[in-house]
């Protein structure tokens, strides 16, 4: 405790005396005032007063100040104006509304349970990985991470569950510790985040470009820790020992134990053979249950199939869609993004009038979600179908693939969208457009990919593919769901946010009851399926409808109908799963978070209103500019303050109070904001884990058995804080990591 | 005194709650936009209003509720080491300097801005308009909330320097509640990871 008091006395001394030095005293201007009301709100957070209200009252104060050296009468009435609409400028966010969506689902996720299921499964998974469990828990931290953005609590539950798992396995306690605390700060980066959305909103710049820009730098820093942890675990086998073969093996159930026996290692004729010829000892229904899960993956991937050829192979539609998708992505997700602009707090000067909340209008009906088709549309029909259909098509795939083509006969119409083309559609109806190359190649890779699988499928991997099905796909299919509706266009980030909230609840309720005892659960069991099946019903139709199987739109009666049933089953499933305590402390914990959040970006709205009304902005600029940069040093000087800052501020602060100052300075030196944000969101990972105030090493600290030393998990996160540094050069060597994918999809 | 303390807390607790569940009404209300949108093909050019309304007020009303029970995020690093008394102090004076002149801003302008929007009976700027002026009343109302709220911490401030001990407050949930967590993963052995 005392090292860190001194630290932070240094440091505000240090600011005090910066500003007693450089203030020119004798003439002192606006300008001047701004800067050291900004130096100031660094030594005043570090008092300890909630931030949200340091930042308010010196806007306020200030900007009093400011209308005050111009016209004395109007000095008050002009400052409470803006306070005020300030606050209404948060308050109709477009940006800031997917925060408690997100943190919704979040907090959701968390109370569903299964992170000790995900943990085991993925351990289970990379048993043969040097260093395995540290691996499992890099994974197991981005993961659930990811899907919950809650730091604190990823970091304490994996200090709970791995922390002690990988003591006991004789890791070393430096490197199990580093390992959890940098793995639970991922989830702040990975897309979807919560930190994106508050850059977003700061900084003016999309957050669905953010998205899409941050996915892989995400991934990036991920693998490079992941990378980390083998090359130790091999460098120095005695701080990550290999687990004993006790510990690897897989426990199977009797059936399939009797099963692998019986027959050959390989699970899929295996189980066909017992499908086919039962006996006593597993009865048919058991192995046909068990072969079911052993084809889902070839299943899936014949349905996807199935329904790209039928999107590809459309007559006609080709032409309209392509144009289609560019429309869809104007509408569905630049605009709400540069409405925004108008409405968060980074621009520079107070707004005349807040914007009003109703100018976003609902994205157009064209950009509804069937229309991302995929790539290549252009390219010329070839010549591969014929051998790529000879490839030997592995084992129970005809039935599921006949199933588009048969239908499509009566198929063939365009949506209502174009009704103009109507009628010369249906002229040339007639014949499907031959697929193009590109899909016959990603079907011939697809089939040897399933081949190879089901080479490697032995029974024990089946077991393992069990436990992943039901805890890690789960929590994947959500994520990648929620984050590609949104990077995508086909959804807001508010939309998919509510979306993947409602998935919450549905994950938390799922494995709530599965925790259940059999008996009880029978009992609901059969009004859940049904329920499902009346809200399926339009779902299934809808699909059919956009993948032009049938040419009906969903009837609303159909809609209603199923929207009811839905609501019922949620109803329910809080009475049946006991659900309720969960979500009133979801929802409390909801509320609190967002209000910290968004509190904080109305004083840093009015704050940086005042900021720039003293002409704080001009001074900055000047002063940068005086110092003849290259953008190279300008984008070393700010990360490494924002590092710095790390050190005693939350990353909230740093991004509402510095972003509105540093992302104006961005165009002189010719730098995209987007990249800035990625280098900022990479760089706040340390802000967790540089001492002395490490949130996540505090975190570990207080569930971590008491020999566990908070200078142990400094230690520890060390080499993590030097891969993040790592990362950050490696991303300014290849911008086109984050470029990339935002270039690809909206250029 | 006490009582006093306690009997905000638990109005600004109540009322913090009581809005919180709209977080669930914008859940549901922008699912089933999307719903009536995309597979109905029906959007409602009111419902994104609405939703940008349910979120402001969510955050707006549970500013005192969240100050009652510490929720608002402080930089730590000198706090946590200062006693009691030191805290107090400290808050004292930052509360009487930032927090007042801020929320009394709030509170102050915010009544004249939600009347002027009255006295035009201001609707949002849409095909389906729906009325403005009761959002911007949430201003105000979270305003004296949050103003209510503030004398009470002044005064437990002021209590604190006197007695040199903080007064006590409800419990709430807590996003890292250790005890519910190891519950969480330790409920059962079964899944246990063997070393």
């Amino acid at each position: 405790m005392r090292k860190e008091m001194a630290f932070g006395f240094g440091l505000m001394a240090a600011i005090l005396l910066l500003i007693a030095v450089f203030t020119p005293w004798s003439e002192l201007n606006n300008g001047h005032i701004g800067m050291i009301m900004l130096a100031l709100i660094v030594v005043a957070m570090m008092m300890g007063f909630p931030s949200a209200f340091t930042l308010m009252g010196m806007g306020v104060l200030f900007t009093w100040y400011a209308y005050h050296s111009v016209d004395p009468g109007t000095a008050v009435q002009q400052t409470l104006d803006l306070a005020v609409q300030r606050t209404y400028g948060v308050m109709t966010s477009d940006v800031l509304i997917a925060v408690p969506l997100f943190l919704f689902m979040g907090y959701l996720v968390e109370r569903a349970n299964l992170i000790k299921k995900l943990f085991h499964a993925i351990h289970i998974a990379t048993s043969r990985i040097p260093g395995s469990l540290a691996v499992a828990t890099l994974v197991t931290c981005a993961i659930f991470a990811t899907a919950t953005g809650i730091v604190g609590a990823v970091v304490t539950l994996m200090g709970l569950l791995a922390l002690p798992a990988m003591l006991r396995a004789g890791y070393d306690t430096k490197l199990s510790s580093g390992v959890i605390a940098a793995g639970g700060t991922l989830g702040i980066l990975i897309p979807p985040s919560i930190m994106l959305i508050v850059y977003g909103a700061t900084a003016g710049e999309s957050v669905v470009r953010l998205y899409a820009g941050a996915f892989f730098p995400g991934l990036l820093l991920a693998g490079l820790y992941i990378v980390y942890v083998i090359i130790v675990a091999k460098l120095k086998p005695h701080w990550a020992p290999r687990l004993s073969d006790a510990g690897r093996r897989v426990q199977l159930p009797a059936h399939l134990e009797r099963l692998a026996a019986r027959h050959s290692r390989f699970a899929l004729p295996a189980l066909l053979r017992a499908v086919v010829a039962p006996d006593a000892d597993v009865p048919r229904r058991l192995a046909a249950r068990e072969l079911l899960l052993a084809a889902l993956p070839a299943l899936v991937f014949v349905f996807v199939m199935g329904l790209a050829w039928n999107a590809l192979t459309q007559p006609q539609e080709i032409h309209d869609t392509s144009g289609l998708v560019e429309m869809g992505f104007d509408s569905g997700t630049a605009t709400p993004d540069r409405i925004d602009e108008n409405v968060g707090p980074g621009i520079s000067e107070p707004p005349e009038e807040a914007a009003a909340p109703a100018i976003a209008e609902p994205p157009p009906l064209e950009a509804l979600p069937a229309l991302a088709e995929p790539p290549a549309l252009e390219t010329p029909p070839a010549e591969a179908s014929p051998q790529a259909l000879s490839e030997p098509p592995p084992l129970e795939s005809p039935p599921a693939l006949a199933e588009p083509p048969v239908d499509d006969t009566h198929a063939l119409q365009p949506p209502p969208l174009e009704t103009l083309e109507d009628a010369a559609a249906e002229a040339d109806a007639t014949a499907r457009t031959p697929a193009p190359a590109a899909f016959w190649e990603t079907l011939a890779i697809g089939f040897a990919a399933l081949a190879v699988l089901y080479f490697f499928l032995s029974f024990p991997r089946l077991v393992v593919f069990r436990m992943l099905l039901t805890s890690f796909f789960p929590l994947a299919v959500m994520i990648l769901g929620v984050l590609g509706s949104i990077v995508f266009g086909l959804a807001t980030p508010s939309e998919a946010a509510a979306i993947g909230a409602l998935g919450g609840f549905i994950l938390a309720a799922v494995y709530l009851a599965m925790d259940q005892p059999r008996e009880v659960r029978r009992r609901y069991w059969p009004i859940w399926l049904v329920l499902w099946a009346v809200f399926l019903s339009s779902i299934v139709w809808f699909v059919l409808y956009k993948a032009q199987i049938t040419r009906h739109p969903v009837p609303h009666v159909l809609g209603w109908i199923s929207m009811s049933a839905f609501l019922l089953w949620a109803v329910l499933a809080c009475w049946h799963a006991k659900l309720i305590p969960m979500l009133r402390e979801s929802v409390f914990l909801t509320a609190k978070t967002s209000t910290m959040v968004c509190w904080l970006f109305v004083g840093a709205s009015i704050y940086s209103a005042a900021f720039s009304l003293l002409g704080g902005h001009q001074v900055v600029e000047e002063w940068v500019l005086s110092l003849n940069m290259t953008p190279i040093q300008f984008l070393i000087l700010t990360q490494l303050i924002i590092f710095l800052l790390g050190w005693p501020l939350e990353w909230t602060e740093i991004i509402v109070i510095f972003m509105p100052i540093f992302v104006p300075l961005l165009p002189h030196f010719g730098i995209d904001p987007l990249f800035f944000g990625i280098l900022v969101a990479l760089n706040l990972q340390t802000s967790f884990l540089s001492p002395p105030m490490a949130p996540s090493a505090f975190y570990l600290k207080g569930v971590a058995p008491p020999n566990v030393t908070l200078a142990q998990i400094f230690l520890g996160s060390m080499p993590f804080l030097g891969i993040v540094i790592v990362a950050m050069a490696m991303l300014y060597i290849w911008p086109e990591i984050a470029l990339w994918l935002p270039a690809k999809l909206y250029n | 005194m006490q009582k006093l303390f306690l009997a905000v807390d638990r109005l600004s607790t109540f009322v913090g709650r009581a809005f919180a569940w709209s977080i669930v009404l914008l859940t549901l209300l922008v699912s089933w936009e999307v719903f009536s949108r995309y597979v109905l093909n029906h959007p409602h050019p009111w419902a994104l209003d609405a939703q940008i309304m349910l979120y402001g007020i969510l955050f707006m009303m549970a500013g005192a509720y969240t100050l009652a029970h510490q929720g608002h995020v402080r930089g730590d690093i000198l706090y946590s080491g200062f006693s009691p008394r030191g805290q107090a102090a400290v808050d004292l004076v930052l509360f009487v300097l930032f927090y007042l002149p801020g929320v009394l801003a709030l509170t102050w302008a915010g009544w004249t801005y939600a009347n002027e929007s009255l006295a035009i009976r201001e609707n949002t700027f849409s095909p389906d308009p729906l009325p403005l002026y009761p959002f911007k009343f949430v201003i105000p109302i979270a305003g004296a909330l949050l103003l209510l709220q503030g004398v009470v911490e002044i005064l437990r401030c002021v209590v604190c320097l006197l007695d040199g001990a903080w007064p006590p407050r409800q419990k709430d949930v807590e996003e890292i509640d250790v005890e519910e967590l190891k519950a969480m993963v330790r409920e059962d052995g079964e899944a246990e990871v063997k070393p």
